[in-house]
């Protein structure tokens, strides 16, 4: 046909950058950043803000070792309930995944806490919450780390 | 016999304490930049503040 022209010099497209190229990813390459990521993922639940740091995001990691090691230190200190594998009920069983997600602090509040807990008071009862939410916390750390790792957030 | 590390805090000092560490390690989670950190931070910490003294309050008519 006399009227066809090349494509390329009827268009002034862009050719798109590399970055926001909607090609999808090898999935060598997928499978690799997603073992990263569940390894980023275990370390900062183990000791908190590790995840962080090994992400190079120094200020988030203090901020979240800091934030966790006081509030077990304060936990511990008002002698809160560090709950067991051996729960009684629902709560407690709830208790112990809670206070698991601190990681190693976990065992840091029971070596805190020789004498045990006292939740006759409510300061005890206070320090129950307290180690509860640092648990807490460190697990969404570790999530947001996870997140990152995964380059869904920044 | 008070235990030589144990620690008491009255209700509004955890109250404080717990706002508090909470409001920085969020802000520090969900925002990037120092003023938007700050600016969440200073408004997380007023609102646990505020919320907590409310509903101590709405409890306070069956607390007898």
């Amino acid at each position: 046909m006399p009227d066809e022209v090349p494509v390329a010099e009827t268009t002034n497209a862009v050719p798109l950058p590399q970055a926001v190229s909607t090609y999808p990813e090898p999935t060598q390459d997928r499978h690799r950043r997603d073992a990263l990521a569940l390894t980023i993922a275990a370390a900062a639940w183990f000791l908190p803000g590790l995840g962080h740091a090994l992400l190079k995001m120094w200020g988030r990691a203090l901020v979240c070792f800091s934030a966790v090691a006081l509030l077990v230190i304060l936990g511990a200190g008002m002698r809160g309930n560090i709950f067991s594998r051996n729960g009684e009920d629902a709560f407690a069983k709830l208790g112990y995944v809670a206070d698991l997600g601190a990681g190693s602090f976990y065992f840091v509040a029971k070596a805190l806490e020789p004498t045990g807990p006292d939740v006759s008071h409510a300061n005890g009862d206070y320090g129950t919450r307290l180690l509860a939410t640092a648990g807490v916390l460190n697990m969404l750390a570790a999530l947001h780390a996870y997140e990152v790792a995964r380059a869904r957030k920044a | 016999m008070m235990h030589p590390y144990e620690l008491r805090l009255s209700h509004f000092q955890a109250m404080v304490i717990f706002a508090l560490v909470i409001s920085i390690a969020f802000g520090f989670l969900s925002r990037r930049g120092a003023y938007k950190r700050a600016k969440y931070i200073l408004w997380s910490f007023i609102l646990f503040l505020l919320i907590g003294v409310g509903i101590g309050w709405a409890m306070y008519p069956f607390s007898r």
